[in-house]
């Protein structure tokens, strides 16, 4: 009883779940969806989503591989404190990390110093893969960490015994020892980057045809009242997310 | 100066430590370390090898200091328990490894010289996953021997073995040694590991090395009972009675024992005694050179593989006797009978 119970309650939070996402795919006709696909505010904000979403994806691997392998291997002074800096994203509401950005970028020290160097983030293109950035590397960060603790660090001591340094032994042995979490990060990241709206909102606007990537076109959309246009977005935004889920469950890696 | 030394090594890692560990070894030595899990051990190699920095304390090899030396400088090999394969190299890349790092010609042949010598050659272009645990092992062993180390260092590494298996491997590795004169460090569970291959030997503790001396001085002069039982050798308490021309006598209680050893008259001593120096009769035996005749009575028999143990005991005092199945067959004595018990001074050996 008490099994079937809980498998009870757990098919029916999938039911609902599948009836959410169901009508998304059934409501709009596929007349509709292609016209709007092909419609310029899609293609445009499709295009960014893509640009960006990849910039930030590889940014985010860079950062994330490095930290995610020192925060695995290396004991340092204050290791507690950066853990839960970084882990602190996952947390927060997206909003107020785009305000945490916001005033960061603006008018600090910091800001006006990366602004005489040509970055300007506030309100800009370059704002929405800094805001994806944010939000998605506290994810990856956490996937590449499990994913090294889960290489047997004698494999790289017997490496380094045999005549290679570390770095050596980290691009012979480590990393394709974690292709499998390398990747299911990469692309959990690549979700993150395409689906973030709060932080990209706050930082680089949500204005019209300029920094618009889906989730703000679909935020617009609705409160345009144009539904068609939302839908299709919702639908894009979902397919990306199923090829990610579903790449990240083949790779078998926790977090 | 010796070939390798260790000097007042202290090793903090909060779950293991390790303390004033100090010992020397020569070129061609082979080390045993024994010791009960959790003792350091594993530490020790890892920080010979330079993966954990030292606390305190120096370590030399070949006249040099090495203590602050990078791992891949050290020229010193490892092998694991359970083998460290790189799992997505095979069998072949495994070993080139190592080979690949010092020299561009002739890996191909090194590679199969020693695969040969440690009958892998058949296996070369495998992945170590479809291997079984005895394959693993011997190119783990070819993977580390193959590029010449000065020292190499074994954690356990016939642990997951089987008894024939492990005799194997033990000659094909004793083979491998002695054409390279390879030094060596090996840790291990099993005594039979040590009398097999090691002429040095050390045990240790909660990360303190007891006892370090040759096999025969540690196995016949266990410097204290926690030693005595790990090597299987019996501890008695007695007192020095005479101390004349001939060997030295010693009251342990039930009866006296000659020894070779000998200290002052009336001071307290700790004897030891090994299972398989012991011989044991029937009747009473005349005419044999051993100097210790004691009569004894048999407690029980204690099976132990192909041989057996016999518990004797003379009052409150015990020995054990190591004797083959075959000579119990053939003694037939049953609990309870009285038995004769014989040992040279030779092998009764004063510790403290």
């Amino acid at each position: 009883m008490f099994r079937f119970s809980l498998t009870a309650v757990t098919f029916f939070i999938t039911l609902l779940l599948v009836l959410a996402i169901g009508s998304l795919f059934v409501v709009p006709s596929l007349e509709d969806i292609r016209q709007n696909i092909w419609s310029p505010e899609m293609r445009f904000s499709l295009k960014l989503s893509l640009i960006t979403g990849l910039t930030s994806t590889v940014l985010v691997m860079i950062f994330a591989l490095p930290i995610g392998y020192a925060l695995s291997r290396f004991k340092f002074w204050g290791k507690g404190f950066v853990k839960t800096i970084i882990d602190m994203p996952i947390a927060f509401p997206e909003l107020v990390l785009g305000l945490c950005l916001l005033l960061l970028f603006g008018n600090t020290a910091v800001g006006k110093l990366l602004n005489s160097a040509g970055l300007n983030f506030v309100f800009t293109k370059k704002g929405i893969v800094a805001a994806q950035f944010f939000t998605a590397l506290p994810y990856a960060i956490r996937i590449m960490k499990s994913t090294f603790d889960y290489v047997n660090p004698r494999i790289e001591f017997v490496s380094r015994s045999l005549g290679y340094s570390m770095f050596e032994t980290f691009i012979n042995i480590s990393l394709p020892l974690a292709k499998n979490g390398t990747l299911a990060s990469t692309v959990i990241s690549f979700a993150r980057c395409i689906g973030t709206f709060g932080t990209v909102l706050i930082l680089a606007g949500g204005s019209y045809m300029r920094t618009e990537v889906l989730p703000i076109t679909l935020y617009l959309n609705i409160s345009y009242g144009n539904m068609g246009m939302a839908l299709t977005s919702g639908i894009v935004l979902m397919v990306v997310s199923f090829i990610a889920i579903f790449i990240f469950e083949k790779a078998e890696v926790s977090i | 100066m010796s070939f390798f030394r260790v000097d007042n090594l202290h090793i903090n890692l909060i779950e293991f430590q390790l303390r004033e560990v100090s010992f020397c070894l020569d070129q061609g030595d082979y080390m045993m370390i024994i010791g009960p899990t959790g003792a350091g051990k594993t530490i020790l190699l890892e920080s010979i090898v330079g993966f954990w920095k030292p606390e305190k304390g120096r370590i030399w090899l070949e006249g040099s200091e090495i203590t602050q030396e990078l791992p891949e400088y050290r020229n010193i090999g490892i092998v694991y328990q359970n083998y460290a394969l790189i799992p997505h190299f095979t069998v072949f890349e495994n070993i080139a490894y190592g080979l690949k790092k010092k020299t561009k010609n002739g890996i191909g042949e090194t590679v199969k010289d020693i695969a040969a010598s440690l009958k892998i050659e058949h296996l070369l272009h495998r992945k170590p996953e479809t291997l079984s645990g005895g394959e693993q092992q011997r190119v783990a062993l070819a993977r580390s021997l193959v590029v010449e180390p000065k020292l190499l260092l074994m954690d356990e590494p016939f642990s997951a073995l089987d008894p024939r298996l492990r005799r194997e491997t033990r000659h094909l590795l004793l083979d491998v040694l002695a054409r390279r004169k390879t030094t060596v460090i090996h840790i291990s569970h099993d005594l039979n590991d040590a009398w097999a291959l090691a002429n040095k030997l050390a045990i240790f503790r909660d990360g303190l090395l007891l006892q370090f001396g040759t096999i025969e001085d540690v196995f016949r002069r266990p410097q204290s009972r926690f030693i005595a039982d790990f090597v299987g050798a019996s501890i008695l308490d007695g007192t020095v009675v005479a101390n004349g021309s001939g060997p030295c006598l010693i009251d342990v209680g039930d009866f006296h024992l000659t020894s070779i050893d000998c200290t002052d008259p009336g001071k307290k001593v700790q004897v030891a005694l090994r299972p398989e120096d012991i011989i044991v009769s029937k009747e009473r035996p005349s005419g044999i050179s051993a100097q210790n005749i004691i009569a004894t009575r048999l407690e029980r028999v204690v099976p132990e593989g192909r041989a057996s143990f016999l518990h004797l005991a003379v009052n409150e005092t015990e020995l054990s006797v190591l004797v083959t199945n075959n000579a119990v067959a053939q003694l037939g004595v049953s609990p309870g009978d009285s038995i004769y018990a014989m040992i040279k001074s030779a092998n009764v050996r004063i510790v403290q």
